[in-house]
């Protein structure tokens, strides 16, 4: 038999289901269990705290040991991946081809010249134009698992990644119970079924500029995503610079909302259409209500 | 930008993304629990000890049914009570079960036969059918022998759940038969014990029981961490309940006790072989409860028991399980208080309750200090790991104290008091 040392898992019970937590990916992450044993709440927890890990670890771009690291520093050599980075990067080209080009995964490098720290520093336009020549899905090579961009660019599966790990998790939670698991990680969350008895989970929202959650989610089904940050951004001359660039002109897309939340059947869709509202500035709700989709806009 | 309509596209897209079957993370349904212990039971003054290893694997059969397994082996050795008690200023001697040898016990001193040693082995198997969402049956058999005691019996026991799966109602019937083959043959009730190496009063070489019980249960989930269960049991017990190995001792003058000196014939000892009633009807209520706070559990019950023998227990037992940072402690109270059968006796009195032709005026005696009147009190801790692959390490140790009251005996014909220790080691995998 393995065994390992022993490890506390943060697994409390409360009314009606075990409720456990931890942080991965910078976000506190809960994991609502509506089973009766605290084993097998363990087990999920536990199942779901190794994927979560596991992703972050694979994707993270501030690692130097993933496959990421290894696309973005190749230097213009063609990099192979395996095939859930390939899955993950097709459906990154897919979402670029459905927002002709406002989504997209190699605009990170924005960030070297916008710093969303709340004050005032707005980057000169000559600093955004000389980094947008290293942004652009279009300027990369992307055919037989193999992946081959210009040196310099890199690509970030952040603005999936998290959503992704909650569909994942939510698949490995129903291989083990029948029973109605919610995964929480920072704010995106899905269900892996309905409750007993109707019930709906409730959820926290968090709303910009509070600090604390404001109002409930009733979920029964199904997943939310929320997009937003209600602390990033800059403010000069009364004009607010929301953290959504966008990557065909490298700035800060005006009149965002500072938070759009979507429900959907799974939180890959909740949050890549939140995502994608956001790209749409001022017309985001238009956008979502063209989608048909339930959400919230702040 | 012209906004136009994605939501189909981002689900294929989506669908695509997910749909690889993901890799179970605990191939949870298929594998074995299993439960490994070792049981060490000794008690003080070189009465009985026992080591006890045991196995327990359980397994799920698709995905309702389940199978549990056991496999319990108990040896025993040391020395037990044989019903005599201990006389001041008198050597006491009695013969083995086999008739070819005696034992001679000190003045003083509690008659204890030494030559108790046994093993014992237990298999048990129950297959749980599961009918249909809400209700099942779980069919269970189990076997046990020694050398001189062998046991079959079977079992079923049915529930349905209801109100949500917030109430369980149960009922269950069980049969067990048993033989009894004791060493040297089976003694005549009433007959004297005899001197080692004369012809023993013995009839046969074995006798059997049979028992049936029926229980009757339902369990109900109060809130969301708490639940009670409250069960009742009637059972039958019929044929020979003697304990082929104990006496009574028989006294010229109860006011001394002290063992007859006038009993019957040469070879004949001052002790008579037990005598039972042949059937038992025993019924009893068990309730328990079991609260959840936020991590610790308490565990609580209790049980009344009455028999048409004339005993009445009450057992309360009390559990709390306190949470660590990566284990947990459990201490564990319980106390028992039995009254005794109505045909214990201290002894039986010449001319009064047996006469000197053997002739015996009672209709049963025992002297053995199971059906006495008596209080045991047990003290436990336990400390168990559970560890990150669904394994469980815990050692548990119990001080067990009882204590006979005898009524008015003479001084020093007491039932001494018994103290035990219980030491138990167990370890629990997935398997």
């Amino acid at each position: 038999m393995k065994k390992t040392k022993a490890r506390r898992l943060n697994l409390k019970h409360e009314a009606g289901y075990w409720h456990g937590r931890f942080m991965a990916m910078a976000s506190p992450c809960e994991v609502l269990m509506e089973v009766e044993d605290k084993k097998l709440a363990a087990r999920i927890l536990e199942a779901v705290m190794a994927e979560a890990q596991r992703i972050e670890k694979k994707f993270s771009r501030y690692r130097d040991d993933n496959i990421i690291y290894q696309i973005n520093n190749a230097n213009s050599a063609p990099v192979k991946v395996d095939d859930e980075t390939a899955r993950l990067i097709d459906f990154a080209d897919q979402l670029t081809q459905m927002s002709e080009g406002l989504f997209d995964i190699t605009s990170g490098v924005l960030r070297k010249v916008w710093k969303f720290d709340g004050s005032d520093k707005v980057p000169e336009a000559s600093a955004v134009n000389a980094v947008l020549d290293y942004v652009g899905w279009s300027k990369v090579t992307w055919q037989d698992q193999t992946l081959q961009m210009p040196a310099g660019m890199e690509i970030d599966l952040g603005g999936i990644g998290k959503e992704y790990a909650v569909d994942r998790c939510v698949q490995i939670a129903r291989s083990l119970t029948k029973e109605s698991v919610l995964i929480n990680f920072g704010g995106d969350l899905a269900t892996t079924g309905e409750r007993k008895n109707k019930a709906c989970w409730s959820v926290g929202r968090l709303i910009t500029g509070k600090d604390n959650a404001v109002g409930l989610f009733q979920l029964n089904r199904g997943a939310i995503a929320t997009s937003g940050d209600a602390h990033r951004f800059l403010l000069k001359d009364g004009v607010r610079y929301s953290h959504v660039l966008n990557p065909r002109t490298g700035w800060s897309v005006p009149n965002a909302p500072h938070t759009v939340s979507v429900a959907a059947p799974t939180c890959v869709e909740a949050g890549m259409m939140s995502t994608m509202a956001m790209l749409q500035g001022e017309q985001a709700e238009e956008f979502l209500k063209l989608q048909e989709v339930d959400f919230w806009l702040d | 930008m012209q906004l136009k309509k994605i939501k189909g596209q981002m689900a294929a897209a989506t669908c695509a993304l997910l749909q690889v079957a993901t890799p179970v993370a605990n191939a949870a349904e298929n594998d074995w629990d299993v439960d490994t212990a070792f049981l060490y039971y000794g008690e003080a003054d070189g009465r009985v000890q026992a080591a006890e290893p045991a196995i327990y694997m359980g397994r799920n059969i698709g995905d309702d049914d389940r199978i549990d397994l056991r496999v319990v082996v108990d040896a025993l050795t040391g020395a037990t009570p044989n019903g005599a008690y201990a006389v001041n200023g008198v050597a006491q001697t009695f013969t083995t079960p086999s008739g070819e040898s005696s034992y001679t016990i000190a003045p003083g001193d509690t008659p204890l036969d030494s030559t108790f040693r046994d093993v014992r082995v237990a298999l048990g198997a129950d297959y749980t059918q599961s009918l249909d969402r809400m209700s099942k049956i779980i069919w269970g058999a189990n076997l046990s022998g020694e050398h001189d005691y062998f046991s079959m019996g079977v079992s079923a026991n049915y529930s349905k759940d209801f109100n949500n799966r917030n109430t369980t109602l149960s009922a269950g019937v069980g049969y067990n038969n048993d033989t009894v083959k004791p060493g040297g043959g089976v003694p005549i009730e009433f007959a004297p014990m005899r001197d080692q190496g004369a012809s023993q009063n013995i009839d046969g070489s074995s006798e059997t029981k049979t028992i049936i019980d029926f229980m009757v249960g339902i369990t109900q989930v109060i809130d969301r961490k708490t639940m009670v269960q409250l069960n009742l049991s009637l059972g039958t017990v019929s044929g020979y309940q003697n304990d082929p190995y104990k006496i009574v001792t028989v006294v010229d003058d109860p006011v001394a006790g002290l063992p007859s000196t006038a009993f019957l014939t040469a070879n004949d000892l001052p002790y008579v072989f037990e005598k039972r009633p042949d059937s038992r009807q025993k019924s009893s209520l068990f309730l328990k409860a079991v609260h959840h706070l936020d991590e610790d559990v308490i565990n609580a019950s209790y049980r009344y028991y009455s028999d048409d023998w004339g005993i009445k227990s009450h057992t309360l037992d009390l559990k709390y399980r306190y949470e660590l940072a990566a284990s947990y402690l459990q201490p564990h109270v319980r106390y028992y208080s039995q009254s005794a059968a109505d045909f214990y006796r201290h002894n039986l009195v010449l001319g009064t309750d047996i006469n000197t032709a053997g002739d015996v005026l009672v209709d049963y005696a025992s002297h053995d200090y199971r059906l006495a009147e008596s209080t045991t009190t047990t003290l436990g801790l336990k400390y168990g790991i559970p560890m990150d692959d669904n394994s469980e390490f815990s050692v548990r140790g119990e001080l067990i104290t009882q204590s006979v009251n005898d009524g008015a005996v003479p001084a020093g014909q007491e039932t001494p008091d018994l103290s035990a220790i219980m030491l138990q080691l167990n370890y629990s995998f997935v398997w």
